[in-house]
This record gives C-alpha cells, structure tokens and sequence, in this order.
C-alpha cells in the first residue's frame, strides 16, 4: 500500500516537472500576455490578436519542418534561406516570367523539395554532420537569392495575385487566410506524426536511430523525406512572405532562422531528438510573435527586441535540462 | 578478528527494496567474492561501500572504525578504492598525470616530474607491470593495462580495501591472467578485495571466501574450500540445477534446412564460416570474447558487410539487411538490449509494433486500435509486467524490456530466431522465462541460432554447438555427447593444454 502510494507520488512529480519542463514556456507566455494586457491599450484586441496571428503565420509553417527535421535529432539551419531563396524564385516567375501563380507556387516548393532532397542526401550519403550540411547550403542557397535579385527588390503588379494568401480573410470575413492555412497545416503535421507509418518512423529514428535500423526502418529514406517536407514547407512561408511584402528581396528571410529554430526549441521539443510536440511549436511561434508584437506597443526599439528574444530563448533551454536532470 | 563488517544494511529504492538487513564479514587481505544474480543487490551494496549511495539503515565497521561514507571523497579517504568496468581515466593524458591527478607534487606551483615519474615507476614495479612506462599515454593501451593503471593509482592511495565491480568483463585470457597476478600481489600487501563476478570460473581461481546475495538478502558467506560450483549457483537462483532448463524438443536430423551458410568471410574478423541451421532446431555459437561469435549473428542479420560468402534461407538466396530478414522471416535479438533492442524513449506498444507498422497501417495511416491489440496480445504473451502499454519501456526492469525486445520479434513471425547473449544482465525469473520461449517457439516448429557466452545455457538448451575461435568455427559438436570442458578447449584453441584451474572447477 505504501509502495503504491510512493509510486503514485513519484508519478505525479514526474508529470510535473515534464509538465513545467515542455510547456513551462506556456506560463510565461501568459504572464507576459497578463502584462501587455495591464499595460498596453491596444494588446488584448481582437484585432490585435489576429494581428500577431497573422505575423506568426510564415515563422510557423516553416517551423512545421524545423520541428519534423529537430524530432530526428538533426538541426536544420537552411530553412530561412531557403525562404529567402524561393520568395525570389517566386516573385521572379511571376514579374519576369509572367508565369500563373499557380503555376509559380509548384516550381517554387519544387525547388524547396528539391534543396529538402540535397540535404538529405548529403546528409545521409555522405554521413555528413546536419548542422554542417546545412550551414554549407544555407550560405549557397544565401549567396544565390542574392545574385538573383543583384541585390536589387523584385516588385511588380503580378504579385498582387497572390496577396489574397495574406490579405483575405474568411469564416464571415473574420479569420485572416494565412492564420487559417497555418493552422490547418498543424494539424495535418500532428496527424502525420501521431496517426501514419512515416510519423511513427520519424520518433523511432529520432529516438535511436541504430535501433530503429535494426528493426528494418529505412532510416535515411525517413531522413531524406523528413528533409524534403521541410524544404517544401520553407518553399511555402517563402510565397506567404512574398504576399504578404509585395516583393521579395535576396535578404528578405535574414531574420527568420532565428524565430524558427527557437520556436522548435521553446515549444519542448529535444535537441537529441525523438522527443515534442507539434502544437506547443505552434503556441511557442504565436508567442515569440507576442513578444516582438508587444515590445513595439511598449515602444521598444528592434534591439531590445532580440535581446529579449534571445533570454528567452537560453530560459527555454533551461527548462529542458532541468527536466533532464530531474527525471 | 575481521576487517570489514556488514550490519543489518538495508536500502529502499522507490518501490524496490534493494537490500534487506544483509549481514556479513570479510577477513583482513582476503580475496572476498561477491557473486549474485543480477537484482540480487551486489550494484547496490557497492555503491553503498564506495560512497555513491548512502544505506537506509545498518552499520558498517571497518579495521574497528564505524565507516559510513557520504560520498566517494569519503571512502577514498578512508583508504577504500572501487574500479569500475567502465574507467575513469583521462585517455590523452601520461600514466604518471593520471595516477597523480589532483597530488601532483609541485615545488612552489611547479609540477616535480621527476618525483612524479617516480612515484609511478615504484608503483608500477609493485605491481610486476613495469612494461608501462610513467610517460605513456593512457589512451594508447590495452584495456587491459588501463585496468592495471587504476589498480595502480588505488594502491598509490594506499588503500586498505579495493572493490572490483566485473573487472573481466572487457578482458582476454592473458590479460585476465595477468590481472589475477596483480591480485596476487595486492594481496602479498595485505589488501583486502571484495571481487564482484558473473564469472564462476574465476572466483575459484583467485576468492578466499566468497558471499552468495539474492533477491537484497543474504544467502551465505563461506570460505572458497567449503563451496562447490553447483551449491553455488544452487544458492543464487534459489532452486536446484536440474530444474533450470525445460525439456527440449528432439532434434530430428532429417528436418528441412531453414538456413545454409557458406564460406561467409567478414573483414579480418571472420573466415570461412559454414554451416546450416534446420526445422524446430537450437544451434548454439559458442567462444570466448573477440571470438567472432558476436560478429557472426550481426552479419547474418546484415550489421556488418560480408566480404564474401553465400546465405540461404529454404533454398532462396539471401543478401543480409534487417529489413529483407524481416521480411523472410528472420528476426534478430541484438546484444545490447537497452541501446539496440528496444527504443527507450517510445512506449511498450510502439516499441513492440515498430517492425510490423505496415501490417496496422492503410495508405501510411496507421490504425491504432490493431497497435493496441497486436501489442496487447504480446504482453499478455510474454507476460510483460507493466501497469499500461503506454508506458515508456525506460521505466520497465531489465528483464521487462529484454522482454519487450522479444515481443517486437515475435510481432513479425520469424521462423528464424537470432538471438544474441538473451539472458544477460537478467534476473533469474526472467531468464527461467526465456528458457522456456526458446524451447516453446522450436516445439512450433521455429528455428533458433542462440549466440551466448552462458556455457551452461548453451547445453540446456541446444542441440548443436559450433565452437568458434578468431573469427573461424572451430568445431560442430553434438550437445548430448558433449562437455563444457570440451567446448571450453576448442573456445580456448586446440593447441592450449588446459592445466589452469577454471576449467577443473567447471567439471566438479
């Protein structure tokens, strides 16, 4: 009996250190969100609130693929590039080409897919470090959006034909589309993690890749796809920026890398890998939002800004190893 | 008048009680042997003596003095040493920086080399092992000698009881010789060793007296000469010998050929290897360490590369990979169960699943609710004792994930079994239980190739052994005419005349 009640403790301390450790970032989301409420005129809106929705919608999606490539245990630092990269594609295809938007948005997460697959496969292939890899083509995949544009910006009335994907809003013209689209996107990622066979694969290879090999999973097949996936979902927050400026520039995504891999990283999710939860990466990318949001109500300059994005980032940090000690 | 002295110790873990009120005794200088099965409480003692884990209650004297250590400074203090399997050496640094680290002798800040080299050259020389030389790097040696520098740089401590936790279990025969020399010696001084072993053969080589632990309780403590190999083991697991192993299924000599192998070579590591495996068959691999054995079941299961060699599985040609065994039918239990055999950080269900998802899945999607029940029907199978299949298999026992690992092959209807050492670091419940899997999956009709360093089970359970030495198989021996002894001889190489004493004790 006593047994039985010590264990029922150690259970209960147990989830409330995992509870604190993955989603303590949601405490002091609240209590950030409790002090521009008290402090700013204009937080608590509903304006305000689809404001900051909408701001986090691109940073979001790409961290849909951030989040799939961080569950393997890899560390993608290509993503903002390959944004940068595929809003020029884009907005050239569009203002050069005069291609149909349509037809621009396949070719453009057809390259995203396709510099997903380059990863992978150097990556797998050639057993090359991921945070290597990816640097090495984040820099090329940097160095090409800017040779493409001459560092001049990509403008044109053709784009207006995609502004729809920022501007419109819909459900009695209430809901911002691109909040809509990343949140339908969410829960396609939570149902392929949690309900197929290549979700499955990704915790097992995430968790012990040698294990999961031995038990007959293509492991660099699960790579190369989980790659794939992120580059085209960086393809698509590439087009969403590219509508939501007007224009696209070789620098337009130099920013975003940052938020992404944070909001992964604040959302719970282990940098070992195998281990998180896609909709705590989604409150984790609405929150980093809030904080920019809410320092510019405050009137803070784009500076403190990143100072205190970064503490953010280093208390995140900490949360998840002080679950790992404590458990 | 004896110079330690163990009182009514007990430790609690949560839900398990480790230790309960264990009493007993080692004389000063003897070679003490603690022996166990695993979970008997000789890990928690251990941690206890060395100042790792602290006891719930009990007393502990040692030379007369109460000794209660806090932490390991305290026991290092109290001249008391432990040397782990795994060691706590700084691989880049020489062996005198390792042996003095944190006393180095310095004049004003200054590092005394020349004192330094000496200190270690005289401890080593006490030690026969004057080959090392002081400005060696540690990482450069042979585990064998990194294991000689950690007994070195506990008698440079000057201590007075060296604990030794499977100091064998990474050595070859000539360094294990050449370890129990450095016992020897140790001893000559007036050390006292409490020698932790799964290794039987050993404790009758080199104990004075040995205690037996099961389940946290004491069992017996008696000097070596009063103590037979089977009263040993008797006294372990707890039940008579004869009763270990289930009945096994006639071999029938005429039975289809499930598996041929042909000339397989791998590397330098293995060579030539031939044999075949039949119909509701146990092939036992028997060798020593670095016997090729190991390598031999990663390769059939596609863990290494061949460099030549045929395999066929009922007639058809077979290119090893997990997931082309899997799918004909051949499933492999690997070694190393907490790393290889099941995913630590996924729950039971999964784990169990992980190789069939395409038979729960439509379109990639997976159904969960034939997860539940094709995971549910394993557990109750194998008799999985968890509160939920939800449960992360990190929380499970040892043997409850060896368990899990064999659920997760079962799951995908082998006909071939590989299985690789699949009674380690198991408790004696559990092990009884695995017998019995392997005796019942071969009445089906199942056939098993048992790769395993357990002589003992090797004879309990197949009905062919092949005996390996360097990466070659050596013998084919007929398990009912055979002999541990034997077995042992062709392990060790036929041109090695057996005079030491393991191989006498093993046949009492």
């Amino acid at each position: 009996m006593s047994i039985l009640a010590l264990d029922n403790r150690q259970d209960l301390q147990r989830r409330v250190i995992n509870i604190v450790g993955e989603q303590g970032f949601i405490v002091i989301f609240a209590l950030w969100a409790l002090y521009l409420t008290l402090n700013t005129d204009n937080f608590a809106t509903t304006n305000n609130a689809f404001t900051v929705l909408r701001q986090a919608a691109v940073i979001g999606i790409v961290a849909i693929g951030a989040h799939f490539i961080i569950l393997l245990g890899d560390i993608d630092l290509s993503s903002a590039a390959t944004l940068t990269l595929c809003g020029v594609i884009m907005a050239k295809l569009m203002v050069q080409e005069d291609y149909a938007p349509l037809l621009a948005g396949i070719v453009t997460i057809g390259v995203g897919v396709l510099i997903g697959l380059i990863n992978g496969l150097i990556i797998t292939g050639m057993k090359i470090n991921s945070i290597i890899t990816t640097l090495g083509t984040s820099s090329v995949l940097g160095g090409l959006a800017l040779r493409q544009t001459s560092g001049k910006t990509i403008a044109g009335d053709q784009i207006d034909a995609i502004e729809f994907l920022s501007r419109e809003r819909l459900l009695n013209n209430n809901i911002p589309l691109p909040v809509i689209i990343m949140f339908v996107l969410y829960l396609a990622a939570f149902i392929i993690l949690r309900r197929t066979r290549f979700g499955a694969h990704v915790f097992a290879v995430g968790n012990n890749a040698r294990a999961a090999w031995l038990s007959g999973i293509n492991t660099n097949l699960v790579k190369v796809m989980a790659y794939m996936l992120a580059g085209g979902l960086s393809a698509f927050g590439g087009i969403m920026q590219v509508a939501r400026q007007g224009t696209a520039t070789g620098t337009m995504g130099g920013d975003f890398l940052f938020p992404i891999l944070t909001a992964v990283v604040l959302g719970g999710a282990s940098l070992s890998g195998g281990r998180g939860k896609v909709f705590n990466t989604l409150i984790a990318a609405i929150f980093l939002t809030t904080i920019t949001n809410g320092m510019v109500l405050l009137g803070y300059d784009i500076n403190t800004q990143r100072i205190v994005s970064g503490g953010i980032l280093i208390v995140a940090l900490s949360l998840d190893r002080v679950r790992t000690l404590l458990l | 008048m004896s110079f330690l002295r163990i009182e009514n110790l007990s430790k609690t873990y949560i839900a398990v009680q480790a230790l309960k009120g264990v009493s007993f005794e080692v004389q000063r200088g003897h070679t003490h042997a603690l022996v166990g099965e695993n979970g008997a409480g000789k890990s928690t003692l251990i941690k206890i003596l060395s100042g790792a884990e602290r006891a719930d209650s009990g007393r502990i004297w040692m030379d007369g003095k109460p000794y209660h250590p806090h932490n390991p400074k305290d026991a290092l203090d109290a001249n008391v040493s432990t040397i782990y399997q795994i060691f706590n050496l700084m691989p880049d640094r020489s062996i005198m920086h390792n042996m003095l680290v944190g006393k180095e002798p310095h004049r004003g800040g200054v590092l005394d080399i020349q004192t330094m080299r000496q200190e270690t050259h005289r401890v080593l020389e006490a030690l026969n092992a004057s080959h090392l030389k002081p400005e060696m790097t540690v990482g450069l040696l042979k585990v064998g000698e990194k294991q000689i520098i950690e007994i070195a740089k506990a008698l440079l401590n000057q201590s007075q009881l060296m604990i030794m936790d499977e100091p064998t279990s990474a050595l070859n025969q000539t360094e294990v010789d050449a370890l129990f020399k450095t016992i020897a010696l140790l001893k000559e001084r007036g050390v006292t060793i409490l020698y932790v072993s799964h290794r039987l053969e050993e404790i009758f080589q080199i104990a004075d007296s040995i205690t037996v632990l099961r389940d946290g309780t004491h069992i017996s403590t008696r000097p070596i000469h009063e103590v037979t190999r089977d009263s040993l083991v008797e006294d372990m697991i707890g039940r008579k010998l004869s009763s270990v192993f289930p009945p096994r299924a006639p071999s029938n000599p005429d039975a289809e050929e499930v598996m041929r192998v042909e000339n397989l070579s791998v590397g330098r590591v293995l060579h030539t290897i031939s044999f075949n495996l039949r119909k509701g068959e146990v092939l036992a691999v028997a060798g020593l360490s670095g016997s090729g054995k190991t390598e031999l079941g990663k390769a059939l299961y596609g863990d290494l590369r061949l460099s030549a060699g045929k395999i066929t599985l009922k007639g058809q040609p077979y290119r090893p990979s997990p997931w082309k065994a899997i799918h004909r039918q051949l499933i492999c239990l690997p070694e190393d169960r907490k790393a290889d055999g099941v995913i630590q950080g996924l729950p039971i269900r999964r784990n169990i699943t992980l190789s069939v998802l395409k038979q729960i899945s439509t379109a990639g999607f997976l159904n969960l609710k034939k997860e539940r029940q094709l995971a549910g029907e394993q557990i109750q199978a194998l008799e999985i004792k968890t509160p939920h299949m939800d449960q992360e298999v990190s929380n499970l026992s040892g043997g409850n994930q060896q368990k899990v690992a064999l659920a997760k092959c079962l799951a995908v209807h082998p006909e071939i079994f590989i299985l690789m050492e699949p009674t380690q670091g198991i408790d004696v419940g559990v092990k009884f239980e695995i017998y019995q899997f392997i005796a019942d999956q071969t009445t089906q009709g199942r056939s098993v190739l048992l790769i395993s360093s357990e002589l003992p089970e090797i004879l309990g359970l197949s009905h062919r052994v092949l005996v390996m030495h360097e990466g070659r198989i050596v013998a084919e021996l007929d398990t009912s005419t055979t002999t541990q002894e034997e077995i042992l001889r062709y392990a060790l190489g036929e041109e090695l005349t057996i005079t030491d004493v393991r191989s006498n004790k093993i046949h009492e």
